[in-house]
């Protein structure tokens, strides 16, 4: 059989993984690594960026799609091709957008408020929808990012439809015992918005890595293999398919909730087809065996699509030749470039 | 009313087809097919419509266009995608790129205005209580025939036969010496064919904008849940369920709460029968 | 007392009826194997039995209570687990992930803890890693217990589909064709095997074409023919049963010479 007897321990040193997605325990490489990654979110950025609000906004798009990437790779982990998150932001955003103008409740209340709205929408519709599989997964969670936009259309008073809600206030200042925590987001700085879009991610990286890692991501990951294996030794494969839908929609409906409050409008057409397809696209050009593939993903193409500014006619139409590059050459994300054998190794791996 | 949906009915059965054929050979979900029904209309358009060409001819344009761009993506992309026997997802992400791809080809070369071209016959029938305007009249016939057509390749023809083979079994068909590669590419550009066929055909009644991809897309994806993905009863069943149901809603109900209504009733029904009316259990 | 009670399994599919009005029952600790030529409905029943299929009508009663109607996992659950195919494991998982894994309904951890590695969670995973390398071991499987499992040859495939199924402490296992594609030797592991398991207090009732196995192995044998039971008894009397030798033996004659 040919086994290769300092391969036999494998799961140390599976470093091929920025963030191993099955390890409990990170190497200290590893940790490093992402230390590195949030000393650069939080200190380098701000000091070699911070004069520069374009970059900052830039940045800060791509760390709260990184974010709401991330939900469509939990949906991945057990299996399932998620294209419905833009109908969860769009969720997320009018929540915000509602409860901030109509009746004054503070940004910092709505922000973990939409997550839970959307979680609750996703487990109510995810219930059912779940049962499918492959394409017809695909097809119907695509039709609803286009039920809810055409929802948010013909909203009467409560969305306003297509008008949609603008003045959309930014978020106060939280303060305790009198001292001021997190200062009152003006218009003028991007830099407030750009850490909370940090902390967010950072947030979410490790909330993930840990349900990854947890006894929940191997039960995630049995469901993805086989459902029935899963079933016939007693996992209810339909819980956890909701709850891992749940926790996607989750993520999603925050993260639409920040945009909102950072462009202070939301429409129905904020969220399109095309957005819920960007989401996932992001997670495969990372790489989808790796927790950081969302992030990789989002900020490249981000970075990227501005970056193709200068040619700005061709701008989309390079970004899907690109796109069409990345698949073919690169089916298991960029990330993969790290390993030999695309990241499956004999031991270990996805 | 009744009228408007059968001449939805009948186009829309080219569109669903078409999604069907594609799938069923090769297993792809062709994410691109609306932006085939939009460039399909294009090719009306700026044929047609800006060099006045004859409309007959320019509809064999677009299958000669289309077909080109459902043979490529088939030879180029998707036969590519299958030797590298990659995680199942990845054949559907391409197929989204490939969509992407046309969205913005199309984006950068016809802009963004809503085209229109200029009716190919002029005057109105009367049946009952109905107006049948000829123009619609033309293209519910076309319509009809391309698809009899089809199904008439499908049934007769080697080429037709090596398809609904390569449907059936791909291991068998190879093994009894039919080059898979190839059928699979006509089916591809046969495929595309139908859906810039179809556009071909609705851009005389509501004309074309690089925006409608999508929109179609998502129609073919109806259709086919409705009827059943990957058999061709089922596709036309679909079709005529969505073209009634689109036709009267839009007539009784305003604008966009009839596609509301649509999917939240598709949803509800997938509940219940998630295979579609025909189709097998997927997955 | 019989531990599974079959009473009047029937379903129907379409125009087609798959099993035909099925009854017997299976007493605790023995080991019963269903037999009978390809097609005779065998692997729906085993569907039935776990819940994996509606039935038609009739009902399944385990341990006096009727478990037809639950979830398939609930099933599970409660002490009747199934083994599949032999491809039917965690492909992308070691061999030792896929028996940890399978541990899942022995958590006392909640969900919430589980995800904030509770106390409760972490003597857990001790347990279920501790148990899952005695099952891995008792099935001859821990020098490949780090190995992918698609990668692991085949009679190892099988033996960790069983490791697989016992993680999940079945009172009632129900074996698939465990013997299915080996040689003589192979077989006779096998047996042993199975007869191990039952030694450890888990009734067994499996499916089989392999004749001299089943012939050794068993307590009782039903043989199904076109979805009917035409034949219930030990082996002796089923090998003597006239009904039994028209439809499946003559042919298992052949069987069984190699």
């Amino acid at each position: 059989m040919g086994l290769e007897i300092n391969q036999l321990t494998h799961h140390e040193g599976s470093g091929s993984s920025r963030i191993a997605s099955e390890n409990g325990r990170l190497s200290f490489r590893q940790k490093l690594r992402f230390a590195g990654f949030v000393l650069i979110l939080f200190v380098a950025v701000p000091i070699l960026l911070g004069r520069s609000p374009y970059y900052i906004t830039v940045l800060t798009n791509a760390a709260i799609l990184s974010f709401i990437s991330l939900g469509v790779w939990i949906t991945f982990s057990i299996g399932r091709m998620n294209l419905a998150q833009g109908a969860f932001a769009l969720v997320g955003g009018y929540a915000v957008a509602i409860l901030a103008t109509r009746y004054g409740v503070s940004f910092w209340l709505c922000l973990p408020l939409s997550g839970l709205i959307s979680a609750a929408l996703g487990a109510l519709i995810g219930w059912p929808v779940l049962r499918l599989k492959g394409v017809y997964f695909a097809m119907t969670t695509l039709s609803l990012t286009e039920a809810i936009r055409l929802l948010a259309l013909n909203g009467g008073d409560i969305t306003k439809g297509a008008t949609g809600i603008v003045n959309i206030p930014r978020p106060g200042a939280i303060g305790l015992f009198g001292l001021t925590i997190v200062p009152e987001f003006n218009g003028a700085d991007p830099l407030p918005f750009y850490f909370l879009a940090c902390a967010l991610l950072v947030l979410g990286l490790v909330a993930v890595w840990r349900l990854s890692t947890s006894r929940l991501g191997w039960v995630f990951r049995s469901l993805r293999q086989n459902e029935d294996l899963a079933t016939s030794i007693g996992i209810n494969v339909a819980k956890y398919r909701v709850i891992a839908f749940g926790a996607c929609c989750f993520m999603g409906g925050i993260g639409g909730a920040f945009f909102a409050a950072f462009h202070q409008n939301i429409y129905p057409a904020t969220y399109t087809i095309s957005d819920s397809v960007n989401f996932m696209l992001y997670c495969f050009l990372g790489g989808l065996s790796y927790i950081f593939g969302p992030v990789v993903g989002a900020f490249l193409l981000v970075i990227a699509f501005e970056l193709l500014h200068a040619v700005q006619d061709y701008q989309a139409l390079i970004y899907g030749i690109l796109m069409i590059v990345c698949m073919l050459w690169l089916p298991n994300g960029i990330l993969s470039l790290g390993t030999r054998h695309d990241g499956k190794g004999k031991y270990g791996g996805r | 009313m009744l009228v408007n949906g059968v001449v939805l009915a009948v186009n829309y059965a080219l569109i669903a087809l078409g999604i069907t054929l594609i799938f069923s050979i090769m297993n792809v979900l062709n994410f691109a097919h609306g932006q085939m029904f939009m460039i399909g209309g294009f090719v009306v358009y700026y044929l047609y419509g800006i060099f006045k060409v004859n409309y007959f001819v320019s509809l064999v344009a677009v299958v000669i266009v289309l077909g080109a761009i459902g043979w490529s993506f088939e030879t180029f992309f998707f036969r590519r995608m299958r030797r590298m026997a990659t995680r199942e997802e990845n054949s559907m992400l391409l197929a989204v790129g490939t969509a992407l791809l046309l969205e913005n080809l199309a984006l950068s070369i016809f802009g963004e205005k809503q085209r229109g071209v200029p009716p190919v016959v002029t005057g109105v029938f009367r049946i009952g209580t109905a107006y049948l305007p000829a123009g619609r009249l033309l293209v519910m016939v076309l319509a009809l025939a391309l698809i009899v057509g089809l199904l008439l390749f499908v049934q007769y023809t080697k080429l037709g036969r090596a398809m609904r083979a390569l449907a059936q079994d791909r291991e068998v068909t190879h093994l009894m010496g039919v080059n898979v590669d190839r059928v699979a590419a006509y089916g591809f550009a046969l495929g595309a064919a139908l859906a810039g066929l179809a556009g071909g055909l609705l851009v005389t009644v509501f004309g074309v904008n690089s925006g409608v991809g999508n929109v179609y897309s998502i129609k073919a994806f109806i259709m086919i849940m409705i009827g059943g993905a990957g058999v061709v009863p089922g596709a036309i069943l679909g079709a005529i369920a969505l073209g009634f149901v689109e036709a009267i809603g839009y007539e009784l109900l305003p604008g966009s709460i009839t596609y509301l209504l649509i999917f939240t009733g598709l949803i509800i029904f997938l509940i219940l029968r998630p295979q579609g009316l025909l189709g097998k259990p997927w997955g | 007392m019989a531990i599974l009670d079959i009473q009047g399994i029937t379903k129907r599919f379409g125009g087609l009826t798959a099993v035909n009005n099925v009854s017997f029952s299976v007493e605790k600790g023995a080991i019963l194997s269903v037999i009978g030529p390809n097609g005779a409905g065998k692997s729906t029943l085993f569907k039935l039995i776990s819940s994996f299929l509606p039935p038609t009508s009739g009902r399944v009663n385990y341990n006096g209570h009727t478990i037809t109607g639950l979830a398939p996992h609930e099933v599970a659950r409660r002490g009747v687990v199934r083994t599949f195919q032999e491809t039917t494991i965690f492909k992308e998982m070691t061999a030792l992930q896929n028996v940890i894994v399978a541990h899942q309904l022995r958590c006392r951890a909640t969900s919430l803890g589980i995800y904030f590695s509770s106390a409760a969670a972490r003597a857990d995973e001790e347990r279920f890693h501790n148990n899952a390398t005695e099952i891995l071991d008792y099935l001859g499987l821990s020098t490949v217990k780090h190995m992918l499992a698609r990668n692991l040859p085949h009679g190892h495939l099988r033996a960790l589909g069983i490791a697989v199924a016992m993680a999940a402490e079945p009172k009632v296992l129900l074996l698939d064709e465990p013997f299915s594609g080996m040689n003589i030797e192979e077989t006779d592991a096998a047996v042993k095997l199975v007869q191990g398991i039952r030694d450890r207090g888990v009734t067994i009732v499996l499916v089989e074409h392999d004749m001299s196995a089943v012939m050794r192995i068993s307590d009782k044998i039903v043989v199904l023919n076109f979805g009917t039971k035409i034949a219930e008894g030990t082996p002796t009397e089923v090998k003597r049963d006239e009904a039994v030798i028209g439809a499946y033996l003559g042919e298992a004659d052949e069987e069984v010479g190699h």
